[in-house]
């Protein structure tokens, strides 16, 4: 594992969304630490520093909160409305003999067997659960799709996992298909499958309202 | 007839606005690529086979394309040389309301390259900005 930069993190006085929203605006990100029973505290940290250390793969953050160096797992990030810039991020307490529960991102390699046959690979979770220590935390699980052919499947409990991860997530969890394209369907196909009208739900019918009148003229 | 639904409780609809920006549907969750609108309107049906029609040519049956918009919206009209009154028109087509963040159209199972191209004939389509995102693999 790479040695992290100390990030040296700011005392949030004032908390709320208009102080969060000025702090933005002066290159900051607001977040909160927590863990380990003890009182969480609202901080800021250098949005460029914080971007940077995530994009290296970068889980375990060393973190300076006035004259204390602490060690935190990023456990959630929120992200503006267009997912580019980081809002918010919660950090967790944690020691470096500690075993945590996080989500790693699933990397595919290679290229599957299926796909030369006119099958195309379909990742359908993109996150496994594992169990490690803080220091053991891989960037990513590598996924071989090599061996995948047409109508294979792959589940969580398939994956190779480093040495000293365990899985977390259900192992029948499917993270990865191949399957034959079914062709895409023409206007016209789609429109003889479309109603010319949606039924109204509780709208009674011609027909059916003149057969309720006829069985209750017949009581 | 394009897009509608199958039942619904209400025919006809008011109007509305469209206020704020996306909370949901705004990151990409199925395909690795997607389309995201950058303003908020009303995606009518004819759009959204517009740009689902251009994606599906544009890929040649490689790849897949998920649409995560649906015209729940019916918008009504009254017929042409009609004095006002008379109660409201009748449901003329059904729109998708989209807000900013909006992700419209995802792709997967093709190179980034190929998925950009598909997806800029898609926002060719759209009567709004768009941009073309990739999914998000950190956290």
């Amino acid at each position: 594992m790479e040695k992290a930069l100390l990030l040296k993190a700011e005392i949030r006085e004032r908390t709320g969304s208009k102080h969060a929203a000025k702090l933005r605006g002066q290159g900051r990100i607001p977040a909160i630490v927590y863990g380990h029973k003890r009182e969480s505290v609202a901080i800021s940290l250098d949005a460029h520093n914080l971007v940077e250390e995530l994009q290296h793969g970068r889980r375990v953050l060393d973190v300076q909160i006035g004259k204390k160096k602490e060690k935190v797992i990023v456990k959630d990030l929120q992200y503006d409305y267009l997912g580019r810039d980081i809002m918010h991020a919660d950090l967790m307490r944690v020691d470096v003999t500690e075993t945590v529960k996080v989500k790693v991102p699933i990397e595919l390699k290679g290229t599957a067997k299926g796909t030369h046959e006119g099958g195309i690979v379909e990742e359908h979770a993109d996150h496994l659960e594992v169990e490690c220590k803080v220091t053991d935390i891989p960037e990513s699980v590598i996924v071989s799709v090599k061996e995948v052919d047409l109508g294979d499947t792959l589940h969580a409990g398939d994956i190779e996992l480093p040495n000293g991860v365990n899985l977390v997530s259900d192992p029948s969890m499917l993270l990865v298909t191949c399957s034959l394209v079914a062709a895409a369907k023409t206007t016209e196909e789609l429109e003889e499958e479309v109603p010319v009208a949606p039924e109204v739900i509780g709208e009674v019918k011609e027909g059916e309202e003149a057969e309720e009148e006829s069985s209750e003229e017949a009581k | 007839m394009a897009m509608m639904p199958k039942r619904v409780k209400y025919r006809k609809s008011q109007r509305g606005r469209i206020k704020g920006r996306a909370a949901r549907t705004n990151y990409v969750a199925f395909g690795e690529y997607g389309l995201q609108a950058l303003q908020s309107d009303w995606i009518t049906a004819k759009h959204i086979e517009a740009g689902r029609v251009a994606a599906t040519h544009f890929l040649h049956r490689e790849g897949k394309v998920y649409l995560r918009l649906f015209p729940h919206k019916p918008v009504t009209a009254k017929p042409l040389e009609t004095r006002m009154g008379k109660g409201k028109g009748e449901p003329e087509f059904w729109v998708a309301r989209v807000r900013p963040g909006m992700v419209m159209f995802e792709i997967g199972g093709v190179s980034e390259d190929v998925a950009k191209q598909a997806l800029v004939r898609v926002a060719h389509k759209m009567p709004v900005r768009c941009r073309f995102v990739k999914r998000r693999h950190l956290l």
